[in-house]
């Protein structure tokens, strides 16, 4: 699940990595379209983080479709 | 009663009603900015990140502490509304630090925001942040 934070909560892309694995065209279309959604989002400087339960979190730089979640966060500043 | 006297009446209920009405809304507006579909999405992705003790925590003591991996006296303490990110030494605030989204997000997505940041680089984080040493 991709997940990206703004101003209207967070925009979820899902999808079922078994599917994708079997070559389900609904399954490859959305994680085609949350790997588009990860680079625009990067390009704008957003930082994106793979979250799994029971382990550290870790800021990833490319788009994992293994990943159980990535959270998206926009470009932060000093305040 | 005469007709002055119901005007002025009813002018003086106008002008309490405006003098009160800020004062209410000041109170009110927390809880209904939890009711819109931001901030309800935004906890539930904070539920999902939080452990039980630390969405207890945040609820029960306004804030989230988040220790560090590099100094293991300290502790980041994240508030749940808006707000500098404390730095905790020994159980004191040494410094305090602000880094903002350049976007405006929800407070629980805030939370989850310093959390990810400060657990998954606190260095970078560190870096990032503008610093206000606690003097005392």
């Amino acid at each position: 699940m991709l997940r990206v934070m703004s101003r209207r909560g967070d925009d979820r892309v899902t999808w079922d990595q078994q599917k994708v694995l079997e070559g389900d065209t609904e399954a490859i279309a959305a994680v085609r379209e949350a790997e588009r959604i990860f680079a625009q989002e990067r390009a704008k400087g957003a930082t994106a983080f793979r979250v799994v339960q029971g382990k550290p979190i870790e800021r990833i730089e490319k788009f994992d479709a293994t990943a159980e979640q990535i959270v998206m966060v926009p470009r932060v500043v000093g305040g | 009663m005469n007709l002055f006297t119901q005007v002025l009446t009813a002018l003086g209920w106008i002008v309490i009603a405006l003098a009160v009405s800020p004062m209410v809304w000041l109170i009110i507006q927390p809880y209904l900015k939890g009711w819109s579909p931001a901030e309800r999405r935004a906890m539930h992705l904070l539920r999902d990140m939080l452990t039980p003790e630390q969405f207890r925590q945040l609820t029960w003591r306004g804030y989230l502490e988040i220790p560090s991996h590099v100094e293991p006296r300290r502790v980041y303490r994240v508030p749940r509304t808006r707000g500098y990110v404390q730095v905790i030494e020994n159980g004191h605030a040494i410094m305090r630090l602000c880094v903002q989204p350049v976007e405006c997000l929800p407070d629980a997505d805030l939370v989850v925001l310093h959390k990810l940041m400060i657990e998954a680089n606190e260095e970078a984080y560190l870096q990032k942040a503008n610093k206000y040493l606690c003097i005392d």
